[in-house]
């Protein structure tokens, strides 16, 4: 176990290190580090309020349990979300387990190594969600020292029983993934699981709950807890011993959940020692397809040099499995899932909602859904990883006779791809389900794709301006990288005051307000554009 | 023919090439040595646009690399030293996007694709990803991708790392006949048996400067004592 130990330090070390990072990385996460005291002492405020009302309401009923219960199925939710990107990305994606293997360890200890900082960052979550809320309820259910001694233990084992039902269903999955045929498209589609986790959460919640309000679902002891607590008991059982404290009973599931979370650890040992490397090993080779000549042939024609870049540039985002979940994933994630709930729900309260706007005040309607749009587009990876993405062949620009403009307007094309797939999809469902009026539908459509060119050429400026090139993992153009919210920020910043101005000036009517706004949107792209090209003149062939 | 002139590089305040003057006749094959670190490669960037020069000009053909950068770059073909590039491209694919970025013409570029990777022995690989490829492989599908637009002059770091013997025989032909239509092969190489066997004029180089210029006769002229290669490099490169 000593092995596991200082491989596991090992491990954490290389993907913790702060060496290596530049100063500007280093002040990035000072800045996250300072930005995420106001938002968790919101969390706190957030928690507080919301437990202090819930027990206001249940404890006269003698339900008070039911919030810890739905606390520990929450918990054990989010920590199996998060726990599939980041096993997926520590077990398997990370191509330095080939390193690991040829060195003489078992599959177990390298497994046990992996898991820490997956680990670490469920503890991260478990103390800004869990722990406060533990104490919250504490206080206010007024418990004693036994309350916070047991608690304590509960809230250090919560993290395990998810996180290891995760990594032994995906170890289960990359074990059969592993022998298909196309590895690249299968990492793809094993990442897309969170997606279809969320989805089918979702679903299940919506199945259940019929049309009863939030807090009606609460008093009358909700299905909702009692579907999930059939599914993860260990939550039922983490909630009895923290209510029934001092009876035999609580004792009784106390120590039957601290059994089980050091029984899941063996579990997981054990399991990982069969499966790990059947899933692993050569997962980053590939198979050869069956040679076809014709296939080769069809591939050769002459098309222009944009578009032979813009091509390159797409089939590298989607044979990526990072790029893929990061960009294509998380871009379209919100959109589809919109769609997906509305689809489920035919008649539910956001169907032909759209047909209300025409009693809202035309100019509102237009700046609040540019508002929306602004928010939905500021975060296009795509555009934040443009020229990041190249890494360490970012130089075959250089020497390969292309102009530096036309290969930063392929991936400005390519990051406007992404947006417009969104607004795409965005704009039929609010066409077509909401019901939006057609003339607003137009109006709002033509400003997203202005915004979103804007949105592009933001996150390209600040990718040109520092860009991280010397990664060894795709994973590090965006971990760790907050260059992603500054576009957000800029964009935030100028186009809120835009809808000040227009919000607050005497403009009225739509047609007014849209053409103004329109003519403003333009000459903001005219000037990113001009700051773009300046920029490209600085830097293009200075970045290595 | 390729001019060099007085060109210097450093980085952080270190000079990587400094003054390195060199001009290579067309029709030969020249051969560019030195140890580890020595700025060949830095060299190399330079002539490819890679990297901008601080001091001195780099002619090419009768054209300035630093003033017209996109003329100049059609002259050459440039393999890196490094294979591991476009990886999630197919192979076919890769060198598509090459014959489009020189505009080769459709016919010509299928017959070029077919006529280098059957010579190379990688045709039916092509369909597959470049991930999937061996590292000889990877560095036969960007010399093929090099060659099809027939550059006046090949400049090519370490070219011969990787490829087994039939290819890199293969290769070495290629680079024969190209000098001898009277056009330019320059590389660079650590493998002194292929300088002898191969180039018609050496340069070797460290510390960024030039210790020796020309061909094989005239270098063991001026080290008589010398009776291998080796010798000769390990003593032209020892530091002091």
């Amino acid at each position: 176990m000593s092995k596991a130990w200082k491989l596991m330090r090992v491990m954490v070390k290389m993907q913790l290190s702060m060496a290596n990072k530049s100063s500007m990385e280093k002040f990035g996460y000072i800045m996250i580090g300072l930005m995420m005291i106001p938002f968790g002492l919101l969390i706190l405020f957030f928690i507080q309020g919301i437990i202090g009302n819930m027990y206001a309401a249940l404890e006269p009923i003698g339900n008070e349990g039911v919030i810890l219960g739905l606390l520990f199925v929450m918990m054990t939710f989010i920590f199996c979300f998060t726990s599939i990107g980041t096993v997926l990305s520590s077990f398997y994606f990370a191509e330095d387990v080939e390193s690991f293997i040829s060195l003489p360890f078992q599959p177990y200890q390298i497994l046990f190594g992996k898991s820490a900082v997956p680990f670490l960052s469920l503890y991260g979550l478990n103390t800004i969600l869990l722990l406060p809320s533990l104490v919250f309820y504490g206080i206010h259910s007024g418990s004693g020292v036994l309350y916070y001694l047991l608690g304590f233990i509960v809230w250090a084992l919560t993290p395990i029983i998810p996180f290891v039902l995760t990594a032994i269903v995906l170890m289960f999955i990359m074990r059969f993934a592993n022998i298909s045929k196309n590895k690249d498209r299968t990492k793809v589609l094993v990442g897309l699981l969170g997606f279809v986790f969320a989805i089918g959460i979702n679903v299940l919640v919506r199945l259940d709950s019929g049309t009863g309000n939030a807090a009606e679902m609460l008093t009358q002891q909700n299905a909702l807890l009692e579907l999930v607590t059939k599914f993860f008991p260990t939550a039922y059982f983490s909630s009895i011993a923290l209510t029934d404290i001092g009876s035999w009973t609580g004792l009784f599931y106390f120590l039957l959940f601290v059994a089980l979370s050091l029984g899941a650890i063996l579990l997981f040992l054990t399991v990982g020692q069969r499966f790990y490397f059947k899933g692993v090993l050569g997962l980053s080779g590939g198979k050869r397809s069956e040679f076809d000549e014709e296939k080769v042939q069809k591939h050769v024609k002459q098309q222009s040099i944009l578009m032979s870049l813009w091509k390159k540039e797409i089939r590298i985002i989607f044979r990526t499995p990072t790029f893929f979940t990061q960009i294509v994933v998380q871009s379209l994630f919100f959109p589809v899932f919109l769609i997906i709930i509305m689809m489920l729900d035919p008649n539910g309260p956001l169907t032909g909602w759209g047909t209300q706007l025409n009693v809202i005040e035309g100019k509102k309607v237009i700046l609040g859904m540019f508002g929306l749009t602004v928010v939905a587009l500021g975060i296009n990876p795509a555009s934040f990883s443009s020229v990041s993405r190249d890494g360490k062949s970012w130089f075959n620009h250089l020497y390969l006779p292309i102009p530096a403009s036309k290969v930063i307007l392929s991936k400005l094309l390519v990051s406007f791809f992404m947006n417009f797939l969104s607004i795409l999809l965005l704009s039929l469902a609010a066409l077509i389900v909401l019901k939006v009026p057609f003339i607003i539908w137009f109006l709002w459509f033509v400003i997203s794709l202005i915004t979103g060119w804007i949105a592009s050429i933001a996150g390209l400026i600040i990718d040109l301006y520092t860009p991280k090139l010397n990664w060894t993992d795709e994973r590090e153009v965006f971990k760790g990288r907050f260059i992603g919210i500054v576009p957000l920020a800029l964009e935030a910043a100028v186009f809120g005051v835009v809808i000040l101005i227009l919000w607050n000036s005497g403009l009225e009517g739509i047609w007014t307000v849209s053409s103004v706004l329109i003519l403003v949107l333009l000459i903001i792209t005219a000037i990113t554009q001009y700051f773009l090209n300046r920029m490209v003149q600085q830097k293009y062939y200075k970045i290595l | 023919m390729i001019e060099i002139n007085r060109i210097s590089k450093s980085f952080a305040g270190k000079h990587a090439v400094k003054d390195l003057d060199l001009s290579v006749p067309d029709g030969k094959i020249f051969g560019f040595l030195g140890p580890n670190g020595a700025g060949k490669s830095t060299t190399i960037k330079m002539m490819t646009g890679i990297l901008p020069i601080d001091e001195g000009s780099i002619i090419m053909n009768g054209i300035d690399v630093a003033k017209e950068p996109m003329k100049a770059k059609h002259q050459f073909g440039y393999v890196p030293d490094r294979s591991d590039i476009f990886l999630r491209l197919k192979g076919i694919e890769y060198l598509n996007f090459i014959a489009d970025v020189f505009e080769v013409p459709k016919d010509i570029r299928k017959e070029k694709i077919e006529y280098l990777t059957k010579s190379f022995g990688i045709y039916e690989a092509l369909n597959d990803h470049i991930q999937t490829y061996s590292h000889g492989m990877r560095q036969k599908i960007v010399v093929s991708g090099v060659l099809l637009h027939d550059p006046d002059v090949w400049i090519l770091d370490e070219p011969l790392t990787g490829l087994d013997p039939k290819s890199s025989y293969t290769l070495k032909e290629m680079m024969r006949d190209h000098a001898r239509r009277g056009k330019i092969v320059f590389f660079s190489t650590h493998v002194l048996e292929v300088v002898e066997q191969l180039c018609d004029e050496v340069a070797i180089i460290n510390n960024g400067h030039v210790q020796f210029k020309g061909n094989m006769a005239e270098m063991r002229q001026q080290f008589k004592d010398d009776d291998n290669l080796e010798q000769l490099f390990l003593e032209l490169t020892q530091n002091e």
